[in-house]
């Protein structure tokens, strides 16, 4: 704690004197950036060394992608200066500071899905052989560049058909051919599971051991620790410290992001689970996504979906809800057995599902903060004839926005320009206004900042304990650990072995996750 | 530029949208003065009067249009679907002698069936907007021309022009000379028609939970899928309404003209999906009021006219349209880029 105010005043005084023997690559000194009526930057440093992994932490609306952005020349600095290789530079597009040898991988992924591995690798810059592409060295090019990766992909493969990591292995694979001396990775590992995310730490530590400069900005602090050398935090625009990795904790960072001490990253649980089930689910099955999964949910309890992605944890829980649904099988809720054939029926019976993906599944993006939450129950503030109540629209709406404590303008701002946070909130709002017993949250707190996360437990909590079911599906096994009382693994399409949380581990969790128990099943038969 | 960029990002988007709409409006009555000016003829009941007539078509496809164009589809059918329907109305007049009003409803009928059949070809069969109503708009023809004969159906009598000629509060005295001596020339009833129409689906789209699900299924519609939105019967709503609107417009015409004609109504589509553009709605969906369409459709009207008053030919005015509508989406663009 002493430390940590030191650290705060004296910022340059956090990093240790002694010189590396790696070479400063990259370094920006005194950044600032304004917008109309809004400061984002304001005196920013960072210094990035060749062959180092420099991670860049801070909460959402720190700054860390409007850093990015100058780095990159999408923004230019109102003050400051940016030196790469030793030389002052000021770059006027991404173009620019790409053909410099700075590469950005970007959260969205910029490939052209219809094209191939090689000819995204290449774009705009294919070899030729007159005015036709030479296709042969093409391949063998693109074929190099995926092999110094040490990576499996066709390069004739249409990019569509990837999987997200893979499509992010080839934009690694572009950089690298564009003799990148710097890469920056946008939340790299949010959407990839634990062992894609392996196979990218791999890689990046032999882009560092190659000697390129890799800007690592995530949210999942807890991976940090396998690849990460240094670490800058911001907060608020500002520069707060620099750090050896090893040197500082990540309670120490999350307190420096927030700017206050996080003892507690998950609240203290008040629901109590009951032995009265709300849920029963016997033998559901969909061919060839899952088969046999049954489970029981009882009432003030959360329950937790584990599992590789893939696994059938969404699959299960968007068949519950009818988006996709089961062909065998029983669900009983509430002591009633439903059938369910769309998302409307399940609705009507009280149950939801927060999707994983909130800008394509979960929010009509260009409508207002009022609009989406009373959107899935309008029919609860219009007359019988369909006609909206505006007084009743408008002060439901503005409870909600209370009672979450969503942070927005006005009710009619679009939620397009709210932060995922708010965001989710909005849509556990939508749901509670349509007076859900069940609700399925399905990686809610991905992509959002440390203080929201902890927003969003506490509101599942409550949740549970008013005795609404609540089911967490979640890639994060820290937040199944803090939040949920079981945890049903799932593997391969089926509930591997569901688990009392308080009696279990990570170790135990992923034992069954990666189906080493049906390995070893298979061996003692 | 910059400074207009600074200016709107400081707004909030309630108040971009009056911009907008105040623009839209501005322009319109630019249009008018300068027309005043140039045209001794122009600014007069009389004119007004037929510039509203003339704007009703576009008007009423545009309302349709602009539903379609906010959940993301597009209705290309219109132009054929209103000449079918108008020689549906004149042909159960001529063959089957059925009473001017029933002859109507069978023609409205017919491009509400028409309207349906491209929901349930976007909705059920799941083919691109672009290309079901692509494919409504050819089979609308050729029915129209096939049971014609591609012959105009005429001989209607003078009760079928009502719709389309009469107009309310006309009015006039036989002079000395023994003609009509028109004080005021009465309000059309299309354009009546035209203005109830308006207001009532504007007030759908604002205040009903079915325009709020309009809205929101052209915003996202898997969102509005899980939301428990029946996303299917929203969409094929729209084009239902659509062809029906472009059923009335053609028994309107076709009243004005006191003919079917089963060539009526060519490129009547694209002068609709224009007037919806130029009022702000958005081809990629979840954007767009009736108002603006309105002031589109009569941005449109206004210039057509003022432009054969100050005896600018057709093919001139179809140029200046032309940038009229690059120029309108350009600046919606500018507005919205960040």
């Amino acid at each position: 704690m002493i430390d940590l105010s030191s650290g705060a005043s004296s910022p340059a005084g956090a990093i240790p004197a002694q010189r590396r023997a790696e070479e400063t690559v990259l370094s920006l000194s005194g950044i600032r950036k304004e917008f109309p009526g809004v400061i984002a930057l304001d005196d920013v440093h960072f210094n990035l060394r060749s062959g180092e992994v420099h991670a860049i932490c801070g909460e959402n609306g720190a700054g860390k992608s409007t850093l990015m952005k100058i780095i990159s020349g999408v923004y230019q600095p109102t003050a400051g200066t940016i030196r790469y290789k030793g030389e002052e530079v000021r770059y006027a597009s991404p173009r620019e500071s790409e053909a410099a040898g700075i590469a950005i991988i970007h959260q969205e992924l910029n490939l052209v899905p219809h094209l191939t591995v090689a000819e995204n690798i290449f774009l705009s810059r294919e070899p030729r052989r007159g005015p036709m592409v030479d296709r042969r060295k093409l391949k063998a090019c693109a074929k190099a560049c995926l092999d110094r990766l040490g990576v499996d992909i066709d390069p004739d493969a249409q990019v569509l058909r990837l999987s997200v990591a893979q499509r992010q292995m080839v934009e690694i694979a572009k950089a690298l051919s564009l003799n990148a001396e710097v890469i920056i990775m946008d939340e790299p590992t949010s959407s990839l599971t634990e062992q894609e995310a392996n196979l990218l730490f791999r890689v990046i530590r032999e882009l560092r051991a190659k000697g390129v400069g890799i800007v690592y900005i995530s949210h999942r602090l807890d991976e940090m620790a396998q690849i990460v050398d240094r670490v800058t935090i911001l907060r608020d625009g500002r520069f707060v410290s620099s750090h050896d990795f090893a040197a500082i904790t990540v309670n120490d960072i999350v307190a420096r992001m927030v700017g206050r001490s996080l003892d507690e990253k998950f609240p203290e649980r008040i629901s109590v689970p009951t032995n009265e089930p709300i849920l029963r689910v016997k033998g559901l099955t969909r061919a060839g996504v899952f088969s046999d999964v049954s489970f029981d949910l009882m009432r003030g309890e959360i329950l937790g979906f584990a599992g590789l992605m893939g696994a059938g944890r969404t699959e299960v829980a968007r068949s519950i809800f009818g988006a996709e649904p089961a062909e065998a099988g029983t669900i009983e809720f509430n002591g009633r057995e439903l059938t369910i054939r769309s998302p409307q029926d399940a609705i009507a019976e009280g149950i939801s599902y927060l999707s994983e993906d909130r800008k394509s599944q979960g929010l009509a993006i260009k409508m207002s903060v009022a609009a989406n939450l009373m959107l899935a129950n309008m029919s609860a503030v219009a007359n019988r004839f369909g006609i909206i109540n505006r007084g009743q629209h408008k002060d439901r709406a503005s409870h909600y926005v209370d009672l979450l404590g969503i942070k927005t303008p006005s009710l009619d701002q679009t939620v397009s320009r709210l932060s995922g946070g708010n965001q989710q909130k909005i849509i556990i709002g939508k749901w509670l206004f349509r007076n859900s017993h069940l609700l399925f949250f399905d990686e809610p707190t991905r992509g959002i900042d440390v203080g929201a996360k902890y927003a969003i437990y506490k509101i599942m909590d409550e949740l549970a304990a008013k005795g609404i079911g609540v089911v967490l599906i979640s890639s994060e096994l820290p937040e199944i650990l803090g939040m949920t009382d079981r945890v049903a693994v799932f593997h391969a399409g089926r509930i591997a072995k569901i688990l009392d949380t308080r009696a279990t581990s990570q170790e135990e969790i992923m034992f069954y996750a990666s189906g080493q128990d049906a390995q070893r099943k298979g061996m003692q038969q | 530029m910059s400074e207009t960029g600074k200016i709107s990002s400081r707004m909030s988007d309630r108040q971009k949208d009056l911009v907008q709409k105040f623009a839209a409006l501005g322009s319109l009555v630019a249009l008018t003065a300068v027309f005043s000016l140039t045209s001794n003829a122009f600014f007069s009941i009389d004119n007004a009067m037929t510039i509203a007539l003339q704007v009703t078509s576009i008007g009423l496809l545009g309302i349709g249009a602009t539903c379609v164009i906010i959940t993301g589809g597009i209705d290309l059918s219109v132009g054929s679907v209103l000449a079918l329907s108008g020689v549906v109305a004149a042909l159960a007049v001529k063959d089957y002698n059925f009473p001017i009003w029933l002859a109507m409803l069978a023609g409205i009928l017919t491009g509400t069936i028409c309207g349906l059949l491209n929901g349930i070809a976007v909705t059920r069969l799941k083919l691109p907007p672009f290309i079901a109503t692509l494919g409504m708009m050819l089979i609308a023809r050729g029915f129209a021309l096939q049971i014609t004969g591609a012959r105009a159906v005429s001989g209607l009598g003078d009760a079928f022009g009502e719709l389309g000629n009469g107009a309310l509060f006309r009015i006039e005295s036989i002079g000395d000379d023994g003609f009509p001596n028109v004080t005021f020339p009465g309000i059309p009833y299309p354009v009546i028609l035209m203005v109830v129409i308006a207001i009532a689906v504007a007030y759908m789209l604002n205040r009903s939970v079915l325009g709020r699900h309009i809205y929101a299924v052209g915003s996202n519609a898997d969102a509005a899928r899980l939301s428990g939105v029946n996303v299917d019967r929203v969409t094929i709503f729209t084009y239902i309404l659509s062809g029906t609107l472009a059923g009335l417009t053609g028994c309107v015409l076709m009243s004005r003209l006191v003919t079917g004609q089963p060539n009526e109504g060519v490129m009547y589509e694209l002068d609709a999906i224009a007037s919806a553009v130029i009022g702000g709605t958005s081809l990629i969906g979840g954007v767009g009021t009736i108002s603006g369409t309105a002031i589109g459709a009569f941005v449109i009207g206004i210039l057509r006219n003022g432009l054969n008053m100050n005896g600018v030919s057709a093919f001139i005015q179809q140029i200046i349209i032309g940038f009229v509508i690059l120029g309108t989406v350009w600046i919606d663009q500018l507005r919205n880029r960040r």
